[in-house]
């Protein structure tokens, strides 16, 4: 065939396909155009490229300096390319990132035109006034980058929404899963020997909290992998300022949210804290229980440390983001690659209703889902400038194959958790080739997207709290929960303590108008 | 004549005291009133309140804590520096071999930043990868230095004596080698104890020096921030959260100035308290003599 008959043959084929496949609104992803591996790039954003129509433009983003920023640069070059646009990122600690966001848009200064913010600070985002623009006008218009936001799971669609509005462009997934070493807790003599010491066997995944930390306290502190290091139960990181506070909301959830009560924070009616209910305290003396089956240094530590030695193959059971899940299959720095269990953290049987103050009790475990913890992604500054532009950069971030990739790596610190990255038997569009083609163990690939589907979309969630001052009520039960986990304090003292912390927090925000948010908040 | 001169002085004066009302001056009695009034960042003053930020501070147990603590941390490592300084720069000034070395090597520490020194604290006092325990594990220790709330508190005072001691040792090995070769000649005629020459020769010769050390010292070591910022984070629980911590996570973290202005007053009150009484003394030892 001529060079000129093949074009016309491929043209013909390529607009059959189209016709043919549009219809019916998917190639490989159920209401979503394009794959990882074949993102949908539509007609007109083609040509809205064609003249580089950010060429001497400058966009400012403020992001962490964590890991989920790392990606921001490579993604910058690659954009810059696409769009001629430049972007400038600037890092700060996670300590002060907070306050330099607000410093920024609270005095007008406006020097940055979007944020890598965390999901809690929402309230902040609309205390008074909106300091965020709403994306959905970009999102319609077609020559933006598509990312598809039905492939956004529920529990993080949330995050991403403000009075059901979308504010947040997707990009990590955080939500705490439970991590166990499967081929540890598979061998059969240490099924007997467990047995023989706690009267019954375990479940994998364990059944409920009380199996966790049976299993913790039994393989702490001997070499259970026979490297001739001790090895640990539990690993977890507790420094105050370094989100620890997150694994206490994950642990706790089950015993205050259940059928018959979906607060977890406050009493909408009144603004009264619940945190000091007979649920939370007995949560965080079982969570006592599990730390004190592990290192006591991980009182000091931030993630990065608690992560490393259940990647080092120390630890038994960890429950943390899907960082750990991607880092794992990393053969460099990890020795767990192709040993993991993953799962939905399992729940407790008795859960308390701290509005009508009652336990209740269920045949099954209480299991709560959660979207614990920052979820790093983009949102536009009303200040910027240039808000399409700024959109602009954060939705190529977000695109299918982009977002993929990203969720493929460990050192992104973005986790799975859209639709794409879920195997077709978990409601998702991925197959495991996707995954072992990244370089995953057919292992990794299965049970982090059985485990992440399982809690994000869990049939109850927990509220991360999103009001105004969230990050100070955030800090208030980090601290308190260091101090009980120390040993410094008791808990039943130390979250009388919290309640009137998270009293002092509510009366200078004004009351009535957190509970006004609150009730937002739960879409009440 | 006079006149143009009296006024040229004035001319030369007005940029400091531009400067010293601009920046020093404006700030003191703008948070000074700022603490009356109920102020937001971004809410602006809200409302005058009197003392009610005052109030909720003393009746804060957040408050007493952190002043407890800061108070225990100030007398701990003032003394500490201000004895081990003293010892080195006596040591040092006994002409010893080599002290030209040890005078450049007992002042190094004080060159580095605070923020370098608090994460250069978490290495060494990493419970599972540090120096500190590595070294403890010969004498079969194995001590929880940043995760417990004893263990954090002594890191950071540990810390801010390896890093101000220096401080103390310059100013009294000045002093000390100020002290005029007479009074040496006059004291070795009544005895040929080193300790007796230093408690009463070089000792009452070298006071305002002490004075002045413990008084810049004391004033540095209440306003500590750095170093609990950077190897603590104020943690575990809030063992580390020192005075000044506390301020800047009121007002700086959690925008409520009022309540930081307020703070902060309370703090200038109580150093001024000390150093008037170091003040004191000092000017009764002088009369006395």
């Amino acid at each position: 065939m001529k060079f000129s008959s093949k074009l016309s043959f491929s043209a013909i084929v390529l607009a059959l396909s189209l016709v043919l496949v549009l219809p019916f609104g998917a190639i490989g992803q159920e209401g979503c155009k394009g794959t990882p591996d074949d993102p949908y790039i539509s007609m007109e954003r083609q040509e809205f490229l064609e003249d580089e129509p950010y060429k001497g433009k400058t966009i400012n983003i403020l992001a962490p300096k964590t890991t989920v920023s790392k990606p921001l640069y490579d993604f910058a070059k690659q954009w810059r390319n696409e769009t001629g646009g430049k972007v400038n990122i600037t890092e700060v600690p996670l300590a002060t990132f907070h306050q330099k966001i607000f410093t920024d848009l609270i005095t007008g200064m406006g020097q940055y035109d979007g944020f890598l913010t965390a999901a809690w600070y929402y309230g902040d985002f609309f205390e008074g006034k909106r300091y965020i623009e709403p994306i959905q006008k970009y999102m319609d218009d077609p020559k933006m980058p598509y990312w598809c936001p039905e492939t956004v799971n529920p529990a993080i669609e949330q995050l991403l929404k403000w009075g059901g509005e979308w504010y947040g462009l997707p990009n990590d997934n955080d939500g705490q899963a439970f991590y166990y070493r499967k081929d540890i807790l598979q061998k059969e003599e240490y099924k007997e020997r467990f047995e023989e010491e706690y009267g019954y066997t375990y479940s994998l995944p364990p059944r409920n909290h009380q199996e966790i930390i049976d299993i913790a306290q039994f393989f702490n502190d001997w070499d259970w992998d026979e490297d001739g290091k001790k090895d640990y139960g539990f690993t977890g990181h507790f420094k105050v300022g370094g989100q620890g506070m997150f694994h206490y909301m994950t642990w706790a959830a089950p015993y205050v949210i259940s059928p018959e009560n979906r607060y977890f924070w406050f009493n909408p009616d009144t603004m009264d804290p619940l945190v000091n209910s007979e649920g939370h305290l007995k949560a965080l003396e079982d969570l006592k229980k599990l730390v004190n089956a592990g290192p006591k240094a991980m009182m000091a530590w931030t993630l990065g440390e608690a992560w490393d030695l259940f990647l080092k193959g120390d630890a038994v059971v960890a429950f943390t983001w899907g960082d750990l899940g991607a880092l794992a299959q990393d053969e460099e720095t990890s020795q767990v690659k192709g040993k993991l269990g993953v799962s939905v953290l399992p729940g407790v049987e008795e859960a308390y209703d701290p509005i009508e103050n009652k336990w209740v009790s269920f045949e099954e475990p209480n299991v709560v889902g959660n979207n614990i913890g920052g979820s790093w992604h983009g949102v536009i500054s009303i200040y910027s400038d240039n808000p399409q532009m700024t959109y602009d950069y954060f939705a190529y971030m977000s695109r299918i194959d982009n977002a993929f990739w990203n969720q493929m790596r460990g050192w992104t610190g973005v986790d799975v958790g859209r639709s794409f990255a879920f195997l077709e038997e978990h409601g998702g569009s991925a197959s495991v080739e996707d995954f072992t083609e990244q370089n995953w163990s057919e292992n990794g690939a299965i049970e982090m997207s059985k485990g992440y589907h399982e809690n994000f979309y869990a049939d109850q969630q927990f509220n991360l709290l999103r009001i105004p001052g969230a990050e100070e009520y955030a800090r208030a039960v980090d601290v308190i929960i260091s101090q009980v986990l120390s040993g410094d304090t008791d808990p039943a003292g130390a979250l009388d303590k919290l309640a009137d912390r998270f009293n002092n927090i509510t009366a200078r925000h004004g009351k009535e108008s957190q509970m006004k948010y609150y009730k937002q908040m739960l879409g009440e | 004549m006079a006149g143009k001169s009296r006024a040229a002085k004035f001319v030369f004066l007005l940029p400091a005291l531009l400067w010293v009302l601009g920046f020093v001056l404006y700030p003191l009695i703008n948070s000074f009133s700022l603490s009356f009034f109920r102020y937001t960042l971004g809410r602006g003053r809200e409302a005058f309140i009197g003392v009610q930020n005052y109030i909720d501070i003393f009746n804060s147990p957040e408050f007493w804590f952190t002043l407890k603590i800061t108070i225990y941390y100030v007398l701990i490592t003032v003394t500490a520096e201000t004895l081990l300084g003293l010892f080195l720069a006596w040591m040092v000034n006994k002409r010893i071999q080599f002290q030209n070395f040890f005078r450049t090597v007992y002042t190094l520490p004080i060159f580095t930043t605070t923020v370098a020194v608090g994460y250069l604290g978490v290495t060494i006092f990493h419970e599972t990868g540090g120096l500190a325990n590595w070294v403890m594990g010969w004498f079969g220790l194995d001590i929880q230095w940043l995760s417990s709330a004893t263990g954090a508190f002594a890191s950071s005072v540990i810390l801010d004596i390896w890093r101000w001691t220096p401080f103390a040792f310059i100013i009294l090995l000045a002093g000390l080698q100020g002290v005029s070769k007479s009074r040496y000649e006059a004291a070795m005629l009544d005895t040929n104890s080193s300790f007796q020459i230093f408690r009463y020769v070089e000792l009452p010769a070298i006071r305002f020096s002490l004075l002045l050390v413990v008084m810049l010292r004391m004033v540095r070591a209440f306003k500590v921030f750095g170093l609990p910022f950077s190897l603590t984070g104020g943690g575990p629980g809030r063992s580390t959260v020192f005075y000044t911590l506390y301020v800047y996570r009121t007002s700086m973290k959690y925008f409520d100035f009022g309540h930081g202005a307020a703070m902060a007053y309370v703090l200038l009150i109580i150093v001024m308290i000390v150093i008037f009484q170091l003040f004191r003394l000092l000017r009764e030892s002088f009369a006395a003599e």
